[in-house]
């Protein structure tokens, strides 16, 4: 069948304009829409008319027969119902008749039909069996008293399925609890007879509902498809009711609710049980007293063993190389001392200091970190090594928190065995330096040095063996020599620079120019040979700061050769060397020719020195003349100064 | 074998055989293997087929019928269309059964073109339902923001259409997962999935889905059908939706009047199919003793 065929043969329902409007309390809509191909024509014949009729359930005040429902309970009759206005005293009883009309795939029929079968759904019913169903298919009725149309209603079958109460309840007990009191139960019943769900025609749901006899509520639970759902939780010393109703799926309106269905659950023990759900407090006072008694004697106990017992302390990591100790005495230059050994330390007044590189560096080879002293790398042509420098490791390789604790705690703890006082540590920290100055003291892992500690008899620093740079507080190096009677053996060009020598220039090329340190430089050992030095030096300005003045340290410094200035003088100027000192360049300034400051090795020459000609690649000539020095602390505490102090000292 | 044999050499066997064959007896029809995942010429038994396609013609229906009870709430409550009457579809064309009769009469491949038929003609008609629903929630949207500011109107109908495509995006890419799980997943799974996703609650967001599982489920027809037809294709025309001036008409009266038409429209087929479907499925796979 074609579309423009239906088109064309397309009519209207053949009365529908004459259809009186039912009480519709709206504006009419200026056009109904009929989606199908007979659009031009529908839109033609209805463009007026608009049929609104309320849906809502009518009152049957005018006292009309009405429609009251159109039900199909299994998708194959259907019957419609309506009510009888007659006793309201409407005209004369006549004859109430229904007609329909329904529409076939593409038309509808011509004319209206009545009812077939006004006697087997009741009275004042119709009924459709099966032969004058079509599903799926439009449907209009209309009630007549007397030839007037009284009442009209449209709707497809399948809107109106409200299908028959299921049947055959009966149930079954699936378990008892334990306690005797609750039980479950399954219930089961049979669809609707008439409903066909074996052949699939109409699916149902089921939704059962139950209650205790003397409630009023009754529970429900979820829909399900299946005839037969579990029950639980049902208390077996009451009587419940249970009933079921089913929908077609997807639908809204469930039908009619089964029979009730009585559940009377076996007695159980005859024991009576508590009905009510008593608050233990029983065990809440016992449980309450234990908790209070543990509490008291964790507080009131005195004994630390019980307190650890009941309390065991949370293992905080211990920050180790201070002794808090320290802290209450108030030694805050051991502390310094102290937290110098960590890289991240530095002191606050070097950080507007442009003057002064910290070199971070990493440590990776542990072979390397063996080998040679700090100084030595530093000055090393292997400029490899000077990644191995003065590093104290950030990472976490499977070393402890500080930096070398086993040799720091050893230390402090001889430290406080010793002396308690500040002291004590340093000659500890001599004896490092010494190490340091000790070129070769990495190269040769030679511990003999330390096995001699100066004063307080502490056990040996094995620095060589540990995997790490010196840690060691690197403010003194001027105090090196006063426990250098550590062995030095071979000698490294350009050694024995001071552990923290201050860089105080940089020549074009690149070298580094430290201020200088020791007298000692390149070539001959210097460890071995002068322990007298010590004596030279006091150690008690050690005490007054963490660094040193030149000038006071150069006190501890033996007096070199001057061999060795000269030969210190040579390799200075090498291009490869990495450090170059004031001294060695003042000293060498006569050879270069240009006029500078008398060699002289004992000449202090200031840390801070202004250059006075830069001449390339020759190097720098610095002025002779020293920074004014306004107070006498200046000097005391000379060397590193303070920002403010610098701040007083330069224009 | 006697009693003997049977406890000393027999038992085991025994034993085994009994499994086996409490196994292949309780099997149930449908319980056929699935096909492994990305096997090529596997053929997905029927009874899986019809069982996912049932799933989603339930769905469908399911959708189809809370969309128009959201519509009659929300629009067409002080209107009360009759067009439920009047309204021919236009599928009505297609001759479907009409009742129980005669769809048990008609033969299994004649109702599976038809249903193909029906689903086909759905494709067009939804997608500008779709279309139309999105513009009426897209003009309610900018409708309530210019309330307040007409600058901040126009952000909210931006960012409502930005979600929307993503919405539909991923609705979109949902679907083509699940049309992935057709083939291998089974139909009690796929049915759990359904449920258990979050049905969408609003009409736009209905009608997404619903086009989507429309064209699932005509995948798994043409599947079904060729397995019924081995190859044997029949390409009926689709029927064709002119309903798509009214829907675009200027008048707002007159597009929702179109619309209701065509949800209303949409569930009566909707129920339809479900209804053959589940009718083929117990007449083929379980024998008419679903």
């Amino acid at each position: 069948m074609s579309n423009s065929s239906a088109v064309s043969s397309r009519t209207q329902p053949p009365s529908w304009p004459e259809l009186p409007l039912a009480i519709s309390s709206k504006p009419v809509l200026p056009a109904i829409i009929a989606l199908g191909p007979a659009i031009p024509a529908v839109l033609n014949r209805a463009s007026q008319s608009l049929q609104i009729v309320n849906p809502g359930p009518l009152t049957n005040s005018s006292g009309r027969p009405q429609f009251t429902k159109c039900r199909s309970p299994e998708l194959e009759t259907f019957s419609c119902y309506w009510t009888d206005g007659v006793h309201h005293g409407f005209g004369s009883p006549g004859a109430v008749q229904l007609f329909y009309i329904r529409r076939n795939t593409q038309e509808w029929t011509q004319e209206w039909k009545e009812c077939p079968d006004y006697v087997s759904a009741g009275e004042n019913s119709c009924y459709f069996n099966a032969s004058y169903t079509s599903i799926w298919v439009p449907y209009c009725i209309k009630l007549t008293n007397n030839g007037g149309t009284v009442d009209q209603k449209c709707f497809s079958v399948e809107e109106i399925v409200q299908p028959d109460p299921p049947t055959g309840l009966n149930w079954t007990l699936l378990n008892t609890s334990l306690t005797g009191i609750h039980a479950d139960i399954q219930v089961r019943w049979e669809p609707p007879s008439n409903a066909d769900v074996q052949k699939g025609w109409i699916v149902l749901e089921y939704e059962l509902q139950y209650k205790e006899i003397n409630e009023t509520q009754w529970k429900m639970m979820d829909p399900v498809l299946s005839t037969s759902v579990p029950v639980y939780s049902l208390r077996l010393d009451k009587e419940y009711e249970v009933r079921v109703r089913c929908r077609q799926r997807n639908s809204e309106k469930y039908g009619e609710f089964s029979e009730v269905l009585y559940v009377t659950l076996p007695q159980m023990s005859p024991v009576p049980c508590e009905e009510d759900f008593r608050f233990p407090w029983f065990l809440i006072i016992i449980f309450g007293m234990f908790g209070l008694t543990v509490i008291f004697l964790f507080v009131f106990s005195k004994q630390q063993r019980i307190k650890m017992l009941l309390l065991p302390p949370v293992p905080v990591p211990k920050i180790k190389g201070i002794d808090p100790d320290l802290f209450k005495e108030g030694k805050l230059e051991e502390v310094n001392t102290i937290l110098a050994i960590h890289d991240n330390y530095k002191p606050e007044f070097y950080n507007d200091d442009s003057w002064v590189e910290f070199i971070e560096l990493d440590i990776d080879d542990p072979d390397e970190k063996t080998e040679g002293s700090d100084t030595d790398r530093l000055l090393s042509h292997d400029h490899q090594k000077l990644l191995n420098i003065l590093g104290a490791k950030d990472d976490d390789s499977g070393r402890t928190s500080c930096y070398d604790p086993d040799i720091l705690e050893a230390d402090f703890q001889a430290s406080d065995v010793g002396d308690g006082t500040s002291e004590v540590a340093q000659p500890q920290r001599l004896k490092g330096e010494a190490d340091l100055l000790c070129l070769d003291m990495k190269n040769q892992n030679n511990p003999p040095g330390r096995d001699a500690p100066p004063a307080a008899g502490e056990p040996g620093v094995i620095l060589a063996e540990e995997s790490k740079a010196r840690p060691l507080p690197l403010s003194e190096t001027e105090s090196a020599p006063h426990a250098a009677h550590a062995p030095l053996h071979s000698p490294s060009p350009l050694a024995n620079i001071d552990f923290y020598a201050q860089v105080s220039d940089i020549t074009p090329a690149g070298s580094v120019v430290l201020s200088p340190g020791q007298r000692n430089k390149a070539g001959i050992p210097q460890c071995d040979a002068h322990p007298e030095v010590a004596s030279l030096c006091q150690p008690n300005f050690i005490t007054d700061s963490a660094y040193f003045c030149e000038a006071d340290a150069k006190k501890c410094i033996p007096v070199a050769p001057h061999v060795e200035v000269a030969a210190r003088g040579e390799p200075s100027f090498n291009q490869e060397d990495i450090y170059i000192t004031t001294e060695s360049l003042t000293t060498t300034a006569p050879r270069a020719g240009t006029a500078g400051p008398a060699p002289g090795s004992a000449m202090p020459v200031p840390d801070y020195t202004s250059i006075h000609i830069v001449q390339s690649p020759q190097g720098l000539v610095l002025n002779a003349t020293a920074l004014p020095r306004p107070d006498k602390e200046f000097l005391s505490s000379c060397g590193y100064v303070s920002t403010d102090q610098l701040n007083n000292i330069m224009p | 074998m006697d009693n003997k044999g049977l406890s000393l050499t027999g038992g085991p066997y025994w034993l085994v055989l009994v499994l086996v064959s409490s196994l292949l007896l309780c099997k149930n029809v449908a319980s056929v293997p699935t096909c492994p995942r990305g096997a090529v010429n596997c053929e997905v038994p029927l009874g899986e087929l019809f069982d996912r396609a049932v799933v989603l013609s339930d769905y469908l229906h399911k959708l189809s019928s809370e969309m128009f009870r959201e519509f009659n709430k929300q629009y067409a409550q002080e209107r009360r269309f009759i067009t439920r009457a009047i309204n021919g579809c236009h599928t009505s064309s297609i001759p479907t059964p009409e009742d129980k009769e005669q769809a048990q009469n008609m033969p299994h491949e004649d109702l599976l073109n038809l249903i193909l038929r029906v689903l086909r003609s759905w494709n067009e008609p939804l997608y500008h339902l779709v279309t139309e629903v999105r513009a009426m929630r897209e003009a309610s949207d900018t409708q309530k923001a210019l309330g307040t500011q007409e600058t901040f109107a126009m952000q909210e109908a931006l960012s409502t259409q930005e979600a929307l495509t993503t919405q539909e995006a991923l609705t979109t890419q949902e679907a083509l997962t699940t049309q992935e799980a057709l083939t291998t997943q089974e139909a009690l799974s796929m049915q759990e999935a359904l449920r258990t996703q979050g049905t969408p609650n609003d009409i736009l967001s209905r009608a997404i889905e619903i086009e989507d599982r429309n064209k699932q489920l005509l995948e798994g027809m043409e599947k079904i059908i060729n397995q019924v037809q081995h190859g044997v294709r029949r390409n009926e025309a689709p029927s064709p939706w002119l309903g798509l001036q009214f829907l675009q008409k200027a008048d707002e009266d007159t597009r929702l009047f179109a619309l209701y038409g065509l949800i209303h429209c949409l569930r009566r087929d909707s129920h339809k199919i479900d209804n053959y479907l589940k009718v083929l499925k117990c007449r083929i796979i379980y024998d008419s003793n679903c």
